[in-house]
């Protein structure tokens, strides 16, 4: 019996997906004994990062003696590649905010923030693809960030004064990412966060005291991304960025 | 005279023709709607990996399939467009002997364009809800193959309607462009044309 003509067609196409699924699994299955047999390698010289500008040299020379291949151990979760090194950033769901997410070795950085009055900071132990994170700082006590990241792609949770906030958000790199400036303006110490986005917006909020009980944030004046400086009420602030790529920031306050 | 009759001439001993019933539908959008149905749960139950295989000569995974989608959509026009011409509707044009070999090669070219970027999407990106554009994206995704599947369904068989064909072809046609302006349009306002 003669197979028609479109039947024909329809087969073509699922054994091309087929083909291509197949190629996908094994492209990713290729991806995680490549990390697995760069970081055997490299794992002797992998240093532990303990402090501020110790911390910046080491890393920044592990970074670039370590290039193409990861300092610490990569891993992998099932059909994920948990890499040792990565940015993510994005919106939460429902328009209520952006979120980013920096991981480097042992060492995780979050940021939430809503643009004006609601942000928070956040440290944790990456531990295999999860993250369990608290709030950072007096600012964000009682905040609580939970979140599984993987190979291009991170999901969680954020959840800030009883308020949840959802993510599914994507890796990114530069000039997108995480920025924060800790800096003296006015008497007082503000610290400020920067999100930029794969799309190239900015959400960002400042808290004009970090050592007020009852300081209320707001929206931060805009970040100039060439020159890293944004200007507050006549004061220029510098700000720098926490990447996991070179490892900068993650330290900082 | 005995005028010597010969046999009458054959009568047609085929049965009235049955009348055109959308029955003939039921199978194929079954199928269609499982189709639709296990793209949409594999794309939510797969844990997206952020990474796929990579296609050579192209600057990332987001161009290609950007590109690959815009390709489909031009030979979706070209489906369209032959479409009214052999339907008689762009009465300017005389329907040429070859538009129905134009009509099903760019048909064909079109879908295999998609199954690339649809493989992609659906192994490295997932069925995402996070906001609008991706939820229209993900939702018509599912459905374009689905719609695309009852259309070539039923053109195996007869006995269908007339307004079928037109119907499922509009609407796959409708559906990819509804996909390629939540994606590839996206991309490229937001990233700009690149390869």
């Amino acid at each position: 019996m003669k197979i028609k003509t479109p039947i024909i067609t329809l087969l073509v196409g699922v054994a091309l997906a087929v083909v291509l699924l197949i190629s996908s699994m094994s492209a990713v299955s290729a991806k995680k004994a490549a990390l697995a047999a760069a970081s055997s390698s490299a794992a002797a010289s992998a240093p532990a990062v303990t402090a501020s500008a110790a911390a910046s040299t080491a890393a920044a020379s592990a970074a670039s003696s370590a290039a193409a291949s990861p300092s610490a151990s990569a891993s992998t979760s099932g059909s994920f590649v948990i890499p040792p090194h990565a940015n993510y950033d994005g919106e939460v769901q429902g328009n209520l905010g952006a979120v980013a997410l920096v991981v480097h070795d042992t060492f995780a950085v979050a940021y939430f923030c809503n643009g004006s009055t609601i942000e928070a900071w956040f440290s944790g132990t990456p531990d295999n693809g999860k993250l369990n994170m608290t709030g950072k700082g007096a600012a964000s006590a009682g905040a609580t960030l939970t979140a599984n990241y993987a190979l291009g792609h991170a999901r969680g949770t954020v959840v800030i004064k009883g308020v949840s906030y959802v993510f599914s958000i994507i890796a990114v790199h530069k000039p997108s990412g995480l920025f924060q400036s800790i800096a003296n303006v006015r008497g007082a110490t503000i610290k400020a966060g920067w999100i930029v986005l794969a799309n190239g917006t900015e959400v960002g909020s400042l808290n004009p005291d970090v050592n007020a009980a009852g300081s209320v944030s707001q929206a931060a004046p805009k970040l100039d991304l060439s020159t890293l400086t944004a200007d507050d009420g006549g004061t220029t602030i510098t700000a720098t960025a926490i990447d996991a790529e070179t490892g900068t920031g993650l330290t900082l306050g | 005279m005995a005028a010597q009759w010969g046999e009458p001439a054959p009568t047609r001993q085929e049965r009235i023709q049955p009348d055109k019933s959308a029955r003939v539908l039921v199978i194929p959008a079954l199928v269609g709607c499982i189709v639709a149905l296990t793209l949409g749960i594999y794309g939510r139950l797969h844990s997206p990996t952020g990474v796929a295989v990579d296609v050579i000569g192209f600057s990332s995974p987001g161009t290609v399939k950007a590109w690959l989608a815009t390709g489909a959509v031009i030979f979706a026009v070209v489906q369209v467009v032959s479409a009214l011409v052999m339907y008689g509707k762009l009465s300017f044009i005389t329907s040429p002997p070859w538009i129905g070999t134009l009509h099903r090669w760019s048909g064909r070219i079109a879908f295999i364009f998609t199954v690339p970027v649809a493989v992609h999407c659906l192994y490295a990106l997932g069925f995402e809800t996070f906001d609008t554009r991706v939820i229209l994206h993900s939702i018509c995704g599912c459905i374009f193959f689905g719609v695309f599947t009852v259309k070539m369904l039923a053109l195996t068989r007869k006995g269908m309607p007339n307004w079928v064909l037109p119907v499922f072809g509009g609407l796959a046609f409708a559906l990819l462009v509804v996909i390629w302006f939540s994606s590839a349009f996206w991309f490229f306002t937001t990233f700009g044309i690149s390869k």
